[in-house]
Formats: structure tokens, C-alpha cells, sequence
């Protein structure tokens, strides 16, 4: 079903570049289509209207922050009695900065809070919009939270995050990792000396 | 006790008075409050000890049991809920996450790391979650605390 449906997206959709990704060797999942961020609604809007395999429902919309981009993926569904069906749909931002993306709320009323909650996380800036905000953390928070190089805010309104005389610095992660790392270069510096 | 008379310290008929009709406020943050529920209801009864009026307004109230994870975005507004109480007020944090962030102490960026940064607090209950019995013994405890208080001798000694 894949493959057929990457060619009608591809045929119906021009500058979609659907491909199919299919699970790796030996390990579980299913496989997924791939799109052209540029073309998201188009994809969508075929998918939802075609004949053959209509998605009349958006169950998911979630992001992964993979360092050299940013996986927007859509899982789509059908819950038709007789050809029950569903589709993951991915698409890759490689602008961190600033990544964008069109809106699908025209087409599922369900994408709006999952495309805030994707604007919250990640930070993608979702085109046409309705109402787009943060929806889990507060207006006024710095950055999102679920990027690779996420660094938390010091105070929120003059609440301290992590205050100093309740933190026990030794146990935290990447105190544990640096240091590690300091004694590894130190390692390294007298093998060289000797 | 007709025609009888009872002597008694004011503070003491006033503290008396305020430790068996401790009001607390309808407010619940996380799991924590599940538990709150189970006190309040008909098994544990927390009606025993003069407390199960939960009130639906901080005004009317003058317990307040955090229950539950306090985030940054819930602190500010816990910090109005306490402010909106009338004096004398008592704050009962309840569980791990309230009493020092809980599970989310070491990486939790949007949780408040104790809900003594905010209000004061006047006794801690730890757990996750606390046993309705545990929770009990708290508010026993505050109890205790709130006999011990001397607010009018305080207060005319402070205007003297």
C-alpha cells in the first residue's frame, strides 16, 4: 500500500517528493511515507479527499528532534469497518532556527492543539495557524523544552528553577559526564607526557 | 453543663475552637489529590477531626493542602490562591513533589523544586503518594501546632 500510495502523491502532488521509508532489518514498526515540508497541506489535502485511500481522521501530529533536523510526523487514520487503515507521514525540517510549516488545521479541527503542543516542544512555527500559542508550558516561557540543546531557563518570574541550596550538583548528569571527560583528557595528557 | 461554668484561657477556648474546625480549601494539583479524596471520603473521614468542610473559595478557607506537583506555571497561581486566605492560615504540603519536586527534582525543568520557594509552609508530608493515614497524622500535627499558638496574647503583647 506504501509504495502505490508514494506513487499517487508523487503523480497528484508535483514537488511532494513522497519516498517510502521502511522499517530497518530486524526491527519492528511500520513503514512511512516521506514528504517535502514545503508541500505538507497539498499531501494532506490529497490524502484526506482521494477516493481510493481517504484518511478521514489525524490521530497524532508529534515532532523529533533528531540535531540535524527536526521530524514533523502525522499519523493518519481511517476507521472505515471494512478497510481499516492508517498512515505515518513524516516530513523534515532541516532549518533549526526558524522551522516552519503550513498548518493542516483547515483540513482535522484535531490538529490544532497538536500543532501547539509541537509549536511548545519544538518550537515549529505552524503557517495559518488559528490560535497558535504555547499550550502546556506558559506564555512566557524561554525556548522548547523537547530540542537536543534545550538549556532551562535560570528564574521564571523570580522563582528560581534550580536553586542551589536544594540541588545536589554531584549527582547531576552532565556534572557527572564533564568530569568524566576532564579526567579522560587529563588520562590522555600523561600518556602523551610520558 | 446548664447553668455551669467552664474557665479557660481566651487563646486556649479560641485555639480550641480554630483546631476542631479547620476548613481546608478544595484544591488538588496531581495524584496527590486522589489520595486528599480518599481522606475526605466516608472511610477515612477526615469529618473525625473537625475537617472535612472543603471549601470552594480561598476566602472561606483556612487550610490550604498542596497536593501535588507544583509546576512554575501553577506556582504563581498557588502563590494568589494564598493570598487570597484570610489570617490565621495553614499551609500543608503534601507528598514528594510538593514537599521538594518529587521524581522531577533533578531534571524537571517546569517543576517548582519545593512549595516552600512560594508559601510558607507548615507541615510536610512525605510519600508519593501519601496513605490517607499518613495525610491524617499531618493535619494531627498541624493540629497540635495550632493549640500551641498564643495569637491574642501575641497581639496585645506586640500592641502594649
Amino acid at each position: 500500500m506504501l509504495s502505490e500510495l508514494s506513487s499517487l502523491i508523487n503523480s497528484k502532488v508535483p514537488n511532494a517528493k513522497a519516498e517510502v521509508i521502511n522499517p530497518e532489518e530486524g526491527s519492528l514498526g511500520e513503514g512511512s511515507i516521506l514528504v517535502a515540508p514545503e508541500s505538507i497541506y497539498a499531501v494532506c489535502e490529497f490524502l484526506k479527499t482521494n477516493d481510493k485511500y481517504s484518511f478521514n481522521a489525524l490521530q497524532v501530529i508529534s515532532g523529533v528532534d533528531y540535531l540535524e533536523c527536526i521530524e514533523v510526523n502525522y499519523m493518519l487514520g481511517n476507521f472505515d469497518v471494512n478497510n481499516p487503515r492508517q498512515l505515518i507521514l513524516k516530513t523534515k525540517l532541516t532549518d533549526r532556527v526558524n522551522p516552519r510549516l503550513d498548518s493542516v488545521c483547515g483540513l482535522w479541527h484535531a490538529a490544532n492543539y497538536q500543532e501547539r503542543e509541537c509549536y511548545d516542544m519544538l518550537g515549529v512555527t505552524f503557517n495559518n495557524h488559528p490560535d497558535h500559542r504555547r499550550i502546556l508550558c506558559p506564555d512566557d516561557w524561554e525556548g522548547f523544552p523537547l530540542r537536543k540543546d534545550y538549556m532551562t531557563q535560570k528564574y521564571y518570574r523570580d522563582m528560581e528553577v534550580f536553586p542551589d541550596d536544594k540541588m545536589n550538583y554531584e549527582e547531576r548528569e552532565f556534572i557527572v559526564r564533564q568530569k568524566q571527560m576532564e579526567e579522560d583528557l587529563k588520562k590522555r595528557m600523561l600518556e602523551r607526557g610520558m | 453543663m446548664q447553668d455551669g461554668i467552664v474557665l479557660a484561657k481566651a487563646d486556649e477556648l479560641l485555639n480550641w475552637g480554630r483546631k476542631n474546625s479547620l476548613w481546608p480549601m478544595t484544591f488538588g494539583l496531581a495524584c496527590c489529590a486522589i489520595e486528599m479524596m480518599a481522606t475526605g471520603a466516608s472511610k477515612y473521614d477526615l469529618e473525625r477531626f473537625g475537617c472535612g468542610a472543603f471549601m470552594a473559595t480561598p476566602r472561606r478557607a483556612d487550610l490550604m493542602i498542596v497536593a501535588g506537583t507544583v509546576t512554575l506555571k501553577m506556582a504563581t497561581r498557588v502563590k494568589v490562591l494564598y493570598e487570597q486566605m484570610a489570617e490565621p492560615k495553614y499551609v500543608i504540603s503534601m507528598g514528594s513533589c510538593a514537599n521538594k519536586g518529587g521524581p522531577y527534582w533533578q531534571h524537571g525543568y517546569h517543576v517548582l523544586k519545593g512549595v516552600d520557594e512560594v508559601v510558607p509552609v507548615d507541615v510536610y508530608v512525605p510519600g508519593c503518594p501519601p496513605r490517607p493515614e499518613a495525610l491524617i497524622e499531618g493535619i494531627m500535627t498541624l493540629q497540635k501546632k495550632m493549640a500551641s499558638e498564643r495569637l491574642l496574647a501575641d497581639k496585645w503583647v506586640k500592641n502594649a
